[in-house]
This record gives structure tokens, sequence and C-alpha cells, in this order.
């Protein structure tokens, strides 16, 4: 039987970054039951968070590629398509191989399984046509499959909005993101780039049942209050053939159990997961865990503790002194740890006995004026989520992240020299190009990853953060970049330079202008055409900006219009009154016996 | 823009547009209607739309009458779908002294031709359930009454006008006017001068301001007055509602929304077209205790708009006695958008025959002023 220093369970991000370290120091063996390593990543498009030490604005497949050719190039036996069944006394892996059963010995272990999705249950979740997030990605990203046409995603965590995305990016149709909770799970740019598609998010609501004899057809939802319960009659129906739950991640740790490590249930940490310490020891001293495994978290913290874990066997087994190198890993996964959207990771690791100092975050500084007169970069990074991509896509010293990868960029307008490497570096497409100058239109550079890619002087339709149309525009030309994170730069009329977040070739419908009383630019451009120009005889005719939202938004749209329909600046048009009350008020809100 | 036209018509608010589209309708040609805003901007945009036939002096009903039967040909005649509805108009009687003015007005009423009928409380509960008919003596019903889109009314009519080749300025304000030996010579605008020699004063509100450009005085004032408009929900309102006791009207549109305003207890002036808390506050209770259903319905949008009050609160419509060819519409105190399709018919008479054909308008001139007076009582 052969026997190894170290033993890998698992390929993905824990696994392989573990393997890199042990590969030229102990012997070391690396099993993954997929036909190629990477794990997760192989099927993820999207570029990742996190600093450059650590793949950030890599893809995720390439990541993947990129520690593949790592890991071969080193003395590591790398066993694929290897199921482990079972770990059994006497430090055995038994594990299967093209139908055949076999098994090595390990003087430490490291098991990185990673983990599963959770299921939802409601009624008729056993329809064809219900799938897991991850399933989907992988018939899509790894296979090019399609299992449907029109998605609905439960869940808003960053996997159901990268799904999301992803889908959308296909040419697909996602009708919605739901979400139990009162808050988008995943990172905010991550939302905002589903969002920007039009993909509605339905928070507070949940999926109730599917809909369907043979296959899925559609799905029930309704609003939830606080305690989850669902609200009578606020029931809807969605249509859709294919419904992907992405509720969640829950750690595998059935090997972990068998090699004797105390599995503890910590919500925080998704489940039932192994005891460990800083250096992911487990409580049986030949064994660690790294990765989803120990706690569900980011790629970048399954590679920074797998890592660890290696470098601790690496001490254990070789009798080198690693502590100053430990104690760096284990700072830099306190640094990724120490934003906001990590204190659950954080208290579910201190019921571990695990501390992690909290970094003090910054206080994010808003951005500046930007200058106007020149090209330079606009950044909507609000949150703090651990990303320090664009300071380092920055040769110009213009964004400052600084040594917590938590803080939001600062950025420097004056030392901008409009290179938009930062736009294309990104991970979550935050960054925009604008130029504002004395003309009435202005320049915005958007980062695009749809094919086809526009043309110079094509006409698109600009979209709004919430993917509503906003008005007409240019494209003056398209930069390309080898990541695929291309950049389309677009001429509009000014007003709309803070609005346009995303362009789409103009649909056959004609996209609505006021969504209160469902006005279209047809409708709009039918009666300008009639020779009525007046901003207020339009409203009074088609009704545009007399809804509910008291014309929030149609309203510059509409004299957008007008504006390139008559050519006459917006500047220069009369825009309306605007009239109590701003939002809308129930008749009882005025009642003097239910005043305070 | 014209340089000499038949008739300028000032003020292309509902009044002043009918006239105008009645005038090209009947073959003159060369009209210009001034507008100093957009279209429906004033009055006519800013009111609720009621049209009635339930008035207190058999004049009024007979001209209501006349412009019921043109709101029925609207939409032939004109061109637009203006949401014409006639869904009836239900006064409401809390008093003995309403009680007897609305048996002696439907008695009225009835002699001229109008069908309309007295209802119980029961019956008007039976009509309408949503209604809390606590208190209520009895109503006053008449099924041909309905309401319609003012604002739409205001632009098929400046569209027609256009169409049928006369001039709708927007956006021009009239300056002066000039007047040799008593006949008008021609009216300066800030776009522009136009000969003409026949000026109709169809100002609303601000007709004195045009009249005492040439020294004639029209007894009109602007009165302000509020209305609010809900969020729109299933048709379950066909009448215009009228409550005289409780002060308010309210009606459903076309659209589902709830329009309804009041007369307040101190109206302020028809240059100050601003909002007040204590009108929906008011409103409020109002509607809370008369229609209990509407209780969490969403007020969505509040304005106002003036009234062109003249001192019997009913039309004045004459021409001047010192200025030749001087005609004005006005002081329609509220009730102008109903009245507009038959005064537009009568006025361009007026104009082109020098008298009246179709509907008879002399109690209103100007000279009951100085007769005697007598105010007709059905306005909120």
């Amino acid at each position: 039987m052969k026997e190894y220093d170290a033993v890998v369970i698992g390929g993905g991000p824990a696994g392989m970054a573990a393997a890199e370290v042990l590969g030229d120091q102990v012997k070391t063996l690396i099993l993954d039951e997929n036909d190629m390593l990477g794990g997760q990543l192989v099927k993820q498009t999207h570029k990742f968070f996190g600093d450059h030490a650590h793949y950030a604005s890599t893809r995720g497949f390439e990541i993947a590629n990129k520690f593949i050719d790592k890991i071969e190039k080193k003395p590591v036996d790398i066993l694929t398509s290897s199921t482990v069944i079972g770990i059994y006394p006497q430090n055995t892996v038994a594990y299967v191989k093209d139908g055949h059963e076999d098994q090595v010995k390990y003087k430490k272990l490291i098991i990185a399984t990673g983990a599963m999705e959770r299921q939802l249950p409601f009624i008729n979740s056993d329809l064809p046509g219900v799938y897991g997030a991850g399933a989907v990605q992988t018939l899509m990203n790894q296979y090019g499959i399609f299992p449907g046409k029109r998605f609905l995603i439960i869940g808003s965590g960053n996997i159901g909005l990268i799904l999301a995305y992803q889908l959308a990016q296909t040419g697909v149709e996602v009708r919605a993101i739901v979400e139990a909770l009162d808050k988008i799970g995943g990172y905010e740019v991550h939302a905002n780039k589903a969002k920007r598609l039009g993909i509605p998010i339905f928070l507070k609501h949940t999926i109730i049942k599917a809909i369907g004899d043979e296959s899925v057809q559609g799905a029930v939802i309704a609003e939830v209050d606080d305690k989850f319960n669902v609200i009578a009659g606020t029931e809807k129906e969605i249509v859709a053939d294919t419904i992907c739950i992405s509720v969640g991640l829950m750690p595998i740790t059935e090997l972990a159990e068998q090699a004797k490590c105390k599995i503890v249930y910590i919500p925080e940490l998704g489940g039932y997961v192994p005891v460990h310490d800083e250096r992911m020891r487990t409580t049986n001293p030949d064994v660690f865990v790294a990765g989803d495994l120990s706690s569900i978290e980011e790629a970048t913290t399954a590679m920074i503790e797998g890592k660890l874990a290696a470098m601790q066997i690496v001490e254990d087994v070789k009798k080198t002194d690693l502590e100053k190198e430990i104690s760096n890993e284990i700072k830099t996964l306190a640094i990724f740890r120490s934003g906001p959207k990590s204190l659950k990771i954080r208290s579910g690791l201190e019921k571990m006995g695990i501390v992690t100092p909290q970094i003090e975050v910054p206080k994010f500084s808003p951005l500046p004026n930007s200058e106007n007169g020149k090209l330079h970069a606009i950044i909507e990074c609000t949150e703090e989520i651990p990303c320090n991509s664009c300071e380092l896509a920055c040769k110009f010293d213009a964004i400052k992240v600084g040594e917590n990868i938590n803080t939001p960029p600062v950025f420097d307008p004056l030392k901008c020299t409009g290179c938009a490497v930062c736009v294309t570096a990104c991970p979550g497409l935050a960054i925009f190009m604008e130029k504002l100058d004395e003309s009435p239109n202005a320049t915005l550079g958007i980062p695009y990853e749809f094919l086809p890619l526009p043309k110079s002087n094509e006409k698109m339709w600009g979209m709004d953060r919430d993917g509503n149309y906003v008005c007409d525009l240019t494209v003056k030309r398209v930069v390309k970049n080898s990541n695929k994170t291309h950049i389309v730069y677009v001429e509009l009329p000014k007003e709309f330079v803070d609005v346009v977040r995303h362009v789409t070739y103009p649909q056959k419908e004609s996209p609505f202008v006021c969504r209160c009383e469902e006005i279209t630019v047809d409708q709009i451009e039918k009666v300008i055409d009639s020779g009525i120009t007046d901003f207020e005889e339009i409203k009074r005719i088609t009704r545009v900006t007399m809804g509910p939202c008291g014309g929030k938004n149609c309203k510059m749209i509409t004299l957008g219009i007008i504006s390139r329909k008559t050519g006459i600046p917006i500047s220069k048009l009369s825009h309306g009154t605007s009239r109590p009350p701003v939002k809308p008020v129930e008749f009882s809100a005025f009642l003097r016996g239910d005043k305070k | 823009m014209m340089k000499h036209a038949s008739v300028v018509v000032i003020g292309g608010g509902i009044v002043g547009s009918a006239i105008a589209f009645n005038l090209l309708r009947m073959g003159t040609k060369n009209v210009c209607v001034i507008e100093k805003s957009y279209v429906s901007s004033g009055s006519t945009g800013r009111c609720a739309g009621g049209i009635r036939q339930q008035w207190s002096s058999p004049m009024n009903v007979k001209l209501a009458m006349r412009s019921v039967k043109l709101f029925e040909e609207f939409e032939k005649d004109v061109g637009m779908d203006i949401e014409y509805y006639q869904g009836g108009y239900l006064l409401l009687a809390y008093t003995d002294s309403e009680v007897d003015d609305f048996e002696k007005n439907v008695r009225m009423q009835k002699s001229q031709g109008l069908d309309v009928e007295i209802l119980t409380p029961n019956q008007i509960k039976e009509k309408f359930p949503f209604i809390n008919v606590e208190g209520i003596k009895l109503g006053s019903w008449c099924q041909s009454d309905g309401h319609a889109n003012p604002q739409l009314a205001n632009i098929a009519y400046a569209i027609a006008i256009r169409k049928m080749g006369g001039e709708f300025l927007t956006h021009t304000t009239v300056t002066g006017i000039d007047v040799q030996n008593g006949q008008i010579t021609g009216v300066q605008t800030d776009n522009g001068y136009i000969n003409t020699e026949i000026v109709v004063d169809a100002a609303g509100f601000e007709s004195p301001k045009i009249g005492s450009m040439i020294g004639v005085d029209i007894p009109v004032h602007g009165e302000r007055h509020q209305i609010l408009v809900t969020e729109a929900v299933n048709h379950f309102l066909d009448p215009l509602v009228i409550n005289f006791n409780h002060n308010y009207y309210v009606r459903q549109t076309h659209h589902g929304s709830l329009m309804m305003g009041q007369g307040d207890a101190n109206p302020a002036s028809g240059e100050d077209l601003g909002n007040t808390i204590e009108f929906l506050e008011e409103m409020s209770e109002k509607m809370i205790k008369d229609f209990p259903l509407l209780k969490n319905i969403h007020i969505i949008r509040q304005w106002s708009g003036a009234y062109d009050m003249s001192p019997d609160a009913q039309p004045i419509i004459d021409e001047s006695k010192d200025i030749s060819r001087f005609i004005y519409a006005t002081g329609f105190s509220g009730h102008g958008f109903m009245l507009a399709p038959a005064v537009g018919e009568s006025v361009a008479e007026m104009i082109i025959h020098g008298r009246t054909i179709t509907t008879d308008v002399s109690n209103l001139k100007m000279d009951r002023f100085t007769i005697g007076i007598e105010r007709e009582h059905n306005v909120v």
C-alpha cells in the first residue's frame, strides 16, 4: 500500500492550495472524484474578489487552470475520478477509481470535501425542472447544456446572484430571484449586476410550490412575515420552466467524522462542522480540514485555509520552522474576515475557540466630486467586502484600498488618467468611465460581458440600475479586453450619465417608460409625432408620470424622449410641478383620532 | 403666427377652445386662440370633470342639457375619446331646507324635460351599498349626468382647431389690445401682433385682467379650490356624488382613481395655487365616514385650481356695450367644463349671427348685476 506524508481529499480551491504548498516539501497525494481538479471553480465564469495573491479579478475556471498548471509541475501525485469511500483505522484512505477499490496510507490528512447545496421543501419540489443552483452551473458552464429557457432562482446569496447573471449572459430569461430575508444575501455588486439586467429580486418572499404535471411550468411565490410564515393573499404565479434552489450550502462532514474528528453544530458556519484550531487541525492531530467543510465561505478563504493546513503539516512532518509564514496567513485570513459580511463566520469561529480580531474597517469616505471635462472612472463600490482588485489595477495611484482589503476604495479623480484598466479588473463590474464637458451629451464607459459585442455607431438602449429603459444611445467605441470584460463607450444625454448602467440591444417590444401606468416609449413617441411636444400635454394624454410614484423614474425618461425627438435640450424643457404627497398616503393616516 | 385673425380668443381653456372650435365648425376662417401656457394648464386641467344638469335655475338646466347632448356626440364631433361616462350624479340632502330645495329643484328640472328623481335613503343604500347613509334624508339622482376627462377634452379641442385650420398658440401671453374709436384693431402678444376686430375674453379668473386692458370691468375673481386623487381601484362608483352638507364631491375616473374636492372654509385667492395639509385631513375624515371602504386607499396627489367666481356664481356671457365686438365668456364659478360645449356653440352663434340660436343664454348677461341677482345655490 502506498504511503504518503500528506493526503489531500478534494481538489477544490482549498485542496489545490494545500497541494501547491505541500508539493515540493513532502510526499503528497491529492484525490478528487471529478475528472479534473478545480472543484467548484471550474464552473465559475465570473471574476473573483480578493487580493492579488489569491487571484483577484481572475475568473473561476482560470484560477483552477492556473492551480492545475502549478500543481502538475510539482512532484504531487494526482488521482482524479477517484471517489474516497471511507477513512479507516491505521490512517487508511479507501477510494474507488475506474471501478476498482484501492487504498493509501497517510501521515497527515487534509479533508477538503467542500459542501453540498441545501434543499428547500415546497410542494412539487420533485418535479423535473427543479435544480440545485450548482447543478445548473455545471450543466451550463462546464457542459454547455441548458436545462430550460425561463429560470426562477430561489435564494439571493452570491451563488444565486451569480447564477442569475451567468444565465442572463447566455441569453435565457431569468424571471426573478426570490429571497426570504429582508435583504439581499450576497454582495451588493453581484446583486447590482443582476438588477441592471432587469432581473427583479423579491425580498421577504418564498416559493410555495412548483406548478406543472410532467415538468415545471411555473411557481407560486408569496410574501413571508418576519417569522417566515407565508402571508395569505400575497401569492403570485411566475411562469418558469426551471427553478434553481440556492438557499445555502452545508459542509460534507462524513469523512471527517470517520477520521474521528469531533463534529459540532454551529449554524453560523453552515451546520455540522469539524472542530478545528486556527491552523485547521481537527481534534484528531493527524487530520486537518480546509475550505467549505470547515466553514461555508469564499474560495479565497478556502485557499488560505488550505495553505495554513499544508504549512502546519510541513512543520509537523519536516520539523521546519514555518511560524512566521503561518502567522502571516492567519493574519491574512483575519483581514479577509474582518468585514461586516463575515460577522456570522467570526461569531461561528468564536464558538469553536478561534477568535478573529476584528480589524477596524476605516469608514468609507464618499467619492469626491469628479472632475469635469476629462474621461475618468466612477467607482460604485460602497459595501465592505474583501477585495482590492481596483487598487492593484490602477498604476497611477488613483485608487486606494489600503491594508485591510475590506475597505471600500477611495478614488482620486485628479490622478485618474482614464486608462480604464480598473473597469475591466473589477469583479463586481462596479466601475464605469465618464466624461462630461460643455456639450449636451456625455460619454459613459460600461463594463460589458455579453455577446455579440456592440459595434461603433450602433444604436442601443441605455438601461438603469434596475434594468429599466432610460434612453436611446449611440455606441462610440468598444474596447476589447483579453479577460472578457470589455468596455462599451456610449454617447448619451448628460442627464442620464448617472442613471444608465447597462446597455442592451433594442427589443421588438417597446420598453416601459412609466411602470405605474404601463406607458411605453412608443406611446410617447406617437404623441410627439402627432405634434404635441409639451411635457405637460404628453403627460395628460398618456398618463405618464401620473401614477402612484409621482413620476420619480419616468419623468426624466420622458423628458429625454422629448429632447431626442425635438432636439431641445432637457434643461430647456418645462418639467411639470411636484405635488404632495410625494409618496402615497392612506386616508386613514390623516384621521385626527389616529394621531399620536 | 397669423398676421390677421377674424376672431382672437384669449384663453385656451375649455371655454375658449369650445368657442374657437364652434366658430371653425360654423365656417369661420382664421380663428386664433392664445393660451399663455400649455393646453389645459389652467382651471380646466385642474377641475374634476363633472357634467351635471341638476341646477337650480331653468336656464342653467337648459344650457347643461344642451351640453350633455354635445358631450354625447363629442368623440364623433371633436375626434377624441375623452372618457365620457354617464354614470349619473347623486346629490345628498341632510337637512330640511336641503330637502325643500331638492324637491323644488327636481320639480323644476322635470318641467325642463330632465329625467331626474328623488331617492329615499333606502333606495340610495340599495343602489350604492358602500355609501354610509346615516343622516341622509334623501337624494336627487339623474342618470344622464356624468363626467369626462377635462384635460383630454381640452387637448381634443386644440387638436381639432389646428386640424380645421385654426391657430392655437401656446406659451403666448396677451400684453395689450388696441382699440380705436371703440373698435378693436389688434392684439399684442409677447410673440407678435395679430390684427383683428373681434376678441373673445375667455381667460377664466384672469378675464378681468384682459378686460382692464381696454377699460371693461368684469366682476370676476379667482377663488382657490383644492382637489386630490387616489390610486386606481376597481370600478365601484358610477355617479359623481355631491354632498353639500358635508361639503365635498367625489367621482371615480375612467382610470380607476378617485378624484374629490371641497370648498375651503376661507378659500385662498386664485392667484395662490398652493396646497394645504388641512385639506387632506378634512377630506380624509369625510371620506372615511361617508365611504368607509376607502379607509386604506392611498392618496397620490393633491393640487388646486381657481374658480372664476362671479357675484351670483353664474356665468357671464355677453358682448361689451362700450367696446364693439369684445365678447366675454367667464365667471363660470366652478362649472365651466360641463357647460363649455353649449357655451362654445352659443358664443359662436353670437359672433356669427349676432344672437344665440340653439340655446338661450340671455339670463347670463352682464346687466343682471345692475337689475338684481339671484345666486346659484348648487355649488360646492
